[in-house]
């Protein structure tokens, strides 16, 4: 964030619309070097994670506490001004664009773990606080904090509250919702309210769920501003293994076999031939490169009768048809493990210039089907798509490679995935898992849920954002669109 | 006002109706609707009518080997829709949670008569908000649970019960402290007095271990070397908390670092504490203030309430 700390005299590159009275304003509240308004700082804030959409805010604001935060959204609330609330920016559907500008207010500042009680096994943390500095911080204490999504070395808690993110260890864990207790949150209108467990109070609270019905919310109902999460026993065994399978199918099938058989393990991730061979050379792991998919199978928990778990996993790989099963001989090969799946995407990048990635669910019963219809989709479309994924959630993220500078590709890569995602919700499933609908996939929500149940989702957003400021033309269908109202850089190049 | 609709679109219906002539509704009879079972145990979920009782549930997912993991006093007369919009849960809480944890589906009628369908059968699911939990005790006064999707877990292989009986309160809460730091996994962690003063042995720490038969052995073991444990069992949570008991009981929730005082302040009551939860069952009246609240927090609930229910015609929520 050092690169923000200098303001520029650019008053005159300002886009339109951003009133000046209204950064004055801002400037006087969160001090000036904290406000953004110039052209060329403006457009580190154009897009996310999600690269394919670009639209820059008029104003970034940098509040550094709760007054500030609060103080700078009733500023623009009175300015009418809609405002957008980001964390690291590692959103995958474009959930922070700022899709018709508006007031981007960035929590990178408030990031300190403001206390640990190992005791009631709880931490109390600014939302820009990033997910993994709080295992990093509980670990003495022999507790964790469980979600851990792939960007985890990055991403904000506020931002996983925002996205009820997940990771490869939801399996056994739960997501965040299974893990924040509380947070304080400003309304869009500027009040200041604590939902769910306060960090001096009980787990049970009187009147409704509000916490759960803001985690997930996609950061239309207000900026949480701290939050208190729950810290669990870090196991003290591990047991990681690696199946090594002659096809997908195979190692599908052996998920199914798994859980069926009264096994939940920490973790059970799928990566096939095209991903293994991308990380391999990427680093150097040893993965063999002509299995046609590998599954990372962790078992975790106390020592005693893990062992015999681990038999048992292996018995079933082996009935299933795998032709290895592996086990991580130390803390470093598992580490090791953990980091060629969690750098998968960026390995991708070894196989083609661009790409694109869904994170659709079905249940793990339809693995075997959702596979098949995968590779069929990328020969239907003349594309290469490897899988790297949460097989045991049924969470799939088919990664559709493609060129940007060719305009076919780019269709193709689009229809090849919305295929995919059409097929998830045939299947029973869902149109994402853990990425969030963002702006991205907001095509998909009548597919996917009645009329009446949008309208709820609707109601209960007003309830919260009356005026419809807070991180507007997402999640819903007929929002306004910024790829209608913007040049689409990338396609049209 | 009863209704006893045939269908969720009778439901729907009757609610609507109910809602344009402001007509209280003080019961909805779901038995028309069916105790519809779909469990899918490769998928470690199930569907189910929220009008069967808890107990034929976990008959049913037991036979292969699946669990709903939460364990309310009288399953037998608690119905899945009762589960949900109560919130009640027993002493496994420790463990494995509350309902709310284990949700990942609901088809629910709002009070003005729109059939929701929120969630879905899958373990994972961001697609728009979080409607699912907002129905976990809410007490009906949104909506009627007519059926909801649930993440399972497989029965544990083994589980052992264990207790320890003091006189004195503070032997109690030492032992607690030491449980904490031996960084024990128990699903259970329960201290309760049922027999009041002058007793021997008044107060009772319960620990539960579940899961890998040999992780189960061994953390018993090591619980043992504790405290003077004794095979026990989990009886005294119905025994306090039964609602067919006729005893009318409050909760009271406190980090759980505070129970200790907490329990000092309360004389010689019989009570019953989620000592892992901090949180206290007690007979009488709510001897404790409300929760604190907060203009902004009860004009949000109000306007909730107001768009799922604008006719009034489901229970108030009191805040």
């Amino acid at each position: 964030m050092d690169t923000i700390g200098k303001r520029k005299d650019t008053d005159s590159h300002r886009p339109p619309g951003a009133p000046p009275e209204l950064i004055e304003r801002l400037r006087s509240i969160v001090g000036a070097e904290n406000v953004l308004s110039a052209a060329a700082e403006l457009a580190v804030y154009e897009c996310d994670a999600y690269t394919i959409e670009k639209s820059p805010p008029q104003i970034v604001v940098l509040p550094g506490s709760t007054e500030e935060t609060a103080l700078a959204v009733k500023a623009c609330a009175e300015h009418r001004m809609t405002i957008i609330p980001r964390g690291a920016g590692t959103s995958l559907s474009g959930g922070v664009l700022a899709v018709a500008g508006g007031v981007m207010i960035t929590l990178t500042r408030m990031n300190r773990i403001v206390s640990l009680d190992p005791r009631n096994r709880r931490a109390l943390v600014e939302p820009g606080c990033v997910n993994a500095w709080i295992t990093r911080a509980a670990a003495e204490h022999g507790l964790f904090y469980a979600p851990d999504p792939s960007s985890q070395m990055a991403c904000t808690i506020g931002g996983n509250v925002a996205t009820n993110s997940g990771g490869p260890h939801t399996l056994k864990y739960g997501v965040t919702t299974n893990h924040v207790l509380g947070f304080e949150m400003v309304l869009p209108d500027g009040a200041i309210v604590w939902l769910g467990c306060t960090p001096e109070g009980g787990e049970e609270v009187d009147g409704y769920d509000l916490r759960g019905a803001v985690i997930g919310s996609e950061g239309m109902f207000g900026i949480v501003t701290r939050v208190l999460v729950r810290l669990t026993a870090a196991p003290r065994e591990f047991r990681t293994m690696l199946g090594i399978f002659e096809s997908v199918e195979d190692a599908s099938r052996t998920v199914g076999r798994i859980i069926a058989e009264g096994i939940v393990p920490a973790a059970l991730e799928m990566m096939d031939g095209l991903i293994t061979s991308a990380v391999e050379a990427r680093y150097n792991f040893g993965f063999p490169l002509d299995a046609g998919a590998i599954l990372i199978i962790e078992l975790d928990g106390m020592a005693e009768g893990l062992e015999r778990q681990r038999e048992r996993v292996v018995e079933i790989c082996r009935s299933c048809g795998a032709r290895e099963v592996r086990s991580a001989a130390d803390r470093e090969e598992r580490e090791a493990i953990w980091k060629c799946r969690k750098r998968a995407f960026g390995a991708a990048g070894k196989l083609s210039p661009n790409f694109m990635t869904h994170d659709g669910v079905v249940p793990r019963s339809m693995l075997p089907e959702i596979m098949r219809f995968i590779e069929e989709t990328g020969e239907r479309f003349g594309l290469r798509i490897p899988n790297v994924f949460h097989a045991g959630d049924g969470n799939i993220h088919p990664l559709v490679l493609y060129d940007e500078r060719d305009p076919d590709q780019v269709r193709r890569a689009i229809a090849a995935g919305h295929a995919i995602l059409e097929r998830c919700i045939e299947l029973g499933g869902s149109v994402t898992g853990e990425h969030g609908i963002g702006v991205e996939k907001i095509d998909f929500m009548e597919r996917q849920f009645t009329a009446d149940t949008l309208s709820a989702m609707r109601d209960l957003r007003a309830a919260f954002d009356p005026e419809g400021r807070c991180n507007p033309h997402k999640v819903f269908p007929g929002s306004f669109r910024c790829a209608d109202w913007l040049p689409k850089k990338q396609i049209a190049s | 006002m009863k209704i006893i609709p045939a269908d969720i679109d009778d439901l729907g219906r009757l609610l609507r109706e109910a809602t344009g002539r402001r007509a209280p509704v003080s019961e909805v009879d779901l038995s028309g609707l069916g105790g519809t079972v779909r469990h899918t145990p490769e998928d470690m979920t199930a569907v189910v009518g929220a009008g069967i009782s808890l107990s034929d549930l976990q008959g049913r997912l037991g036979r292969s080997g699946q669990w709903l993991p939460v364990d309310p006093p009288a399953p037998e007369r608690l119905t899945v829709g009762a589960l949900i919009a109560d919130d009640v849960n027993g002493p496994r809480r420790y463990g494995f949670g509350t309902i709310r944890e284990h949700l990942i589906g609901l088809a629910v009628v709002l009070g003005d008569g729109r059939i929701v369908k929120a969630g879905g059968n899958v373990v994972k699911n961001v697609a728009g908000y979080d409607l699912c939990r907002l129905f976990v005790g809410s007490r009906g006064t949104l909506g009627i649970v007519v059926e909801a999707a649930f993440k399972l877990r497989p029965l544990p292989e083994a589980e052992t019960i264990i207790a320890a009986r003091y006189d004195d309160l503070d032997d109690t809460l030492a032992l607690l402290d030491r449980i904490f730091e031996a960084r024990l996994d128990p699903v259970v962690l329960d201290l309760h007095d049922l027999v009041g003063a002058d007793s021997e042995g008044r107060y009772t720490v319960t620990v539960g271990f579940a899961g890998i038969m040999e992780d189960v052995a061994a953390q018993t073991e090591r619980a043992r070397r504790l405290a003077a444990f004794e095979p026990a069992s989990l009886d005294y949570d119905g025994i306090m908390r039964d609602p067919g008991s006729g005893r009318k009981i409050t909760a009271r929730s406190v980090l759980p670092s505070k129970l200790g005082e907490e329990l000092r302040a309360l004389g010689d009551l019989p009570f019953v504490a989620r000592a892992g939860n901090g949180i206290l069952y007690v007979e009488g009246p709510a001897p404790f203030p409300a929760s604190v609240n907060n203009r902004a927090l009860t004009e949000l609930t109000e306007r909730i309430k107001a768009a799922y229910d604008p006719g009034g015609i489901l229970p108030r929520i009191e805040l």
